[in-house]
């Protein structure tokens, strides 16, 4: 179909990205499986411009049980792909809870629970303006297994090896 | 005035031809010829006010910005010089204008308005003296380069600073208080009112744009980015400028004024020092200039020091802020937010990393891989210098493709604050538009990891692509070069895999 320049560059084309499916693939299915889910009770604390834990790790089908606390202003905390945007008052153990999804409706409770069904990685961000830095305030959710990082990684890798023998195959081009 | 004449102008930046890799010289592809294909664009771009009139709504707007920053809200995201400044025309600037648009950034770009103004005391005419007279300074004011006629001083550019290791330094500098300057209103008052008056002072002081060309911290990374860009201008036959005799696209001529940029037009191929503000097109009495789309990444010879380390800051910058404001880490927060943290201690650590690490350990890992190429592939005809900078070169498709995919979330996340201060830019209440009280949504915030993943992968694609071609210029030898770039190629290979670590881990 085609000849010439354009079908070498498109066998390169073809070749790097058999590469990338090849080792995106492996690093895909070599992520390991998540243990059976629990039940967590997570306190997420808030201040200028942090959460504590920065980093929430948990496997898919994991019940969460959280409750926030803010150290110092009114923070907000939004979860990305879950639906779920908190407000937390200074001090206090109640907190407000709205679905996006319906942003007229609001509760105020003291723990909001939530079963985590996706896996991958989702950034938690303050979601009402608590200073200078608020833009930037935000943690992550990692849902084990998060395939995306070994996949990714693979498909770098693959990336290079297809590039090499791209290249080596030049070599042995007119 | 020749080209060598002309001081303020494209850096200097070791232009000897044996410090140029043989490859890569004259970049080749298909071009198509935007003047040519849309006679309409060619009249916008010929007439005397087209610069004036995309640089007068950008200058309005850009006052509009100080004000609010001066006497708006304190809160960054309630203010739209800090909403529009570094959200939206960020992205834009990296995201869509750099990559298909070259330098169009300077086209607009309201820094040398007053300066320029006074240097040419016109907005839209030309001052120029017939060359026929034979009298070049005979009942009229200001000096004659060329054949225009510009007001000031007029000096040239210091040679010793004629890189863009200023701009370099001063990118870096002003980056080190980058959580200053994208929070605060008022510092990007006081940062974007002092680059304007630095603009006016150089212009009354040195000739052309020599502030542009030398200083300004934006022009750096977009004069090393530009050569990725899809869009040049250029001379469409170099034998009709060779036989030029009137070279109006340097000198200037009653019908524009000479390359304010220093660069001769016919030589031009590379993007890095065009601003395309069209002069030449004006200027050229044989209709020869062109503005051509062509593939990505066609400008493929970084020539000096100077743009290698400005491509190693630019990535190391990439990291910090994908750390400092994607990460979630909120001690390195407060080291970059030292205003209002007082933690000092913690500003020298993040300080000292930033500069030693782009100045230094990124140049030294990659001169190491550099090294370690070379003497694997045996002896070869290639200078040091001629392989540091072709293999430099892969670092800058991968770096804007890095800043797109830092940029991203940026936009995505934060775009709804685009809508709130168009109809409150100052912060104070106002809603002119019925859309100041859009609550704050992120777009898509959970895909934003995956298209970073595919950006880089994308540009990881490009840059390795690149580097082995600029090895098989180099080294000649197909072997050879694979193994002379392979060490490169790990190197750029990792540097990708600790993005996607940061984005997708």
């Amino acid at each position: 179909m085609f000849s010439g320049k354009v079908g070498y560059q498109l066998k390169d084309a073809l070749i790097v990205l058999a590469a990338v499916v090849a080792c995106g693939a492996v690093g895909y299915l070599a992520a390991p499986e998540p243990p059976p889910p629990q039940e967590r009770a997570i306190t997420i604390r808030a201040r200028q411009y942090a959460f504590e834990p920065e980093v929430l790790r948990v496997n898919r089908g994991d019940t969460l049980r959280l409750s926030f606390i803010s150290e110092d202003v009114v923070h907000g905390f939004f979860l990305e792909g879950h639906d779920l945007d908190v407000k937390i008052f200074p001090l206090e153990p109640e907190f407000e809870v709205t679905r996006p999804s319906s942003p007229d409706s609001s509760e105020r409770v003291r723990e909001v629970v939530l079963t985590v069904e996706k896996e991958g990685k989702y950034r938690y961000r303050c979601s009402h303006t608590c200073g200078y830095m608020h833009p930037f305030m935000q943690g992550e959710m990692i849902v084990a297994p998060n395939r995306l990082l070994p996949a990714s990684m693979g498909m770098g890798f693959g990336v290079l090896l297809g590039s090499l023998a791209v290249t080596a195959r030049r070599r042995k081009s007119p | 005035m020749n080209a060598e004449d002309s001081s303020a102008g494209a850096p200097r930046t070791g232009q000897a031809p044996e410090d140029t890799p043989a490859i890569a010289r004259v970049s080749n592809g298909r071009r198509i010829d935007l003047l040519r294909k849309i006679p309409q664009l060619k009249w916008l771009v010929s007439r005397r006010w087209f610069q004036f009139a995309v640089v007068l709504p950008n200058l309005l707007l850009f006052l509009l910005f100080l004000l609010a920053g001066a006497f708006g809200s304190p809160v960054g995201n309630r203010n739209i010089i800090v909403v529009f400044v570094w959200i939206l025309w960020w992205f834009l600037l990296i995201g869509v204008m750099v990559p298909f648009a070259s330098r169009i950034w300077c086209t607009v770009c309201p820094f040398p308005f007053f300066g320029e103004w006074l240097q040419r005391r016109a907005l839209v005419a030309v001052r120029s003296t017939d060359p026929r007279q034979g009298k070049r300074n005979e009942g009229e004011s200001g000096m004659l380069l060329g054949r225009n006629r510009y007001f000031g001083r007029n000096r040239r550019w210091p040679r010793v600073l004629s890189s863009i290791w200023l701009q370099n330094l001063g990118f870096l500098a002003l980056c080190t208080f980058s959580a200053l300057l994208l929070t605060r209103p008022l510092v990007s008052v006081v940062v974007l009112g002092s680059l304007i008056l630095l603009a006016t002072v150089l212009h009354l002081l040195y000739r052309h744009r020599a502030f542009c060309s030398y200083v300004c911290p934006v022009g750096g990374f977009l004069s090393l980015y530009a050569m990725t860009s899809m869009l040049e201008v250029r001379s469409a036959d170099a034998d009709v400028c060779a036989q030029c005799g009137d070279k109006g696209c340097l000198a200037g001529n009653e019908a524009g004024w000479g390359c304010a940029w220093g660069v001769y037009p016919s030589k031009l191929d590379r993007n890095n020092y065009c601003g395309l503000c069209m002069e030449c097109v004006k200027t050229c009495p044989h209709d020869n200039m062109a503005l051509n789309l062509r593939a990505f990444g066609t400008d493929t010879r970084l020539k000096g020091y100077d743009e290698a380390w400005k491509a190693f800051i630019m990535l190391a910058l990439a990291l910090a802020y994908s750390m400092i404001f994607l990460g979630p880490w909120g001690s390195l927060k407060d080291w970059v937010n030292v205003s209002e943290s007082r933690n000092f201690e913690g500003f020298l650590v993040y300080t000292a990393v930033l500069w030693g690490g782009s100045l230094v350990v990124l140049p030294g890992i990659y001169a190491l891989a550099v090294w370690l190429g070379r003497k694997l592939a045996g002896p070869h005809d290639a200078s040091a210098k001629q392989v540091f900078l072709g293999f430099v070169y892969p670092l800058v498709p991968l770096g804007l493709v890095v800043w797109i995919a830092f940029s991203l979330p940026l936009l995505l996340v934060n775009g709804s604050y685009i809508l709130m201060v168009i109809s409150d830019p100052f912060g104070w209440g106002w809603d002119l538009f019925g859309t100041a009280q859009v609550a704050w949504t992120p777009i898509l915030p959970q895909w934003v990891p995956y298209l970073q993943v595919a950006l880089l992968l994308l540009g990881l694609a490009f840059a390795l692509k690149t580097g082995w071609e600029q090895a098989t210029g180099l080294f000649h030898q197909h072997g050879k070069a694979l193994i002379a770039f392979a060490p490169v190629a790990v190197v750029l290979t990792m540097t990708v895999l600790c993005f996607f670590k940061l984005y997708a881990g």
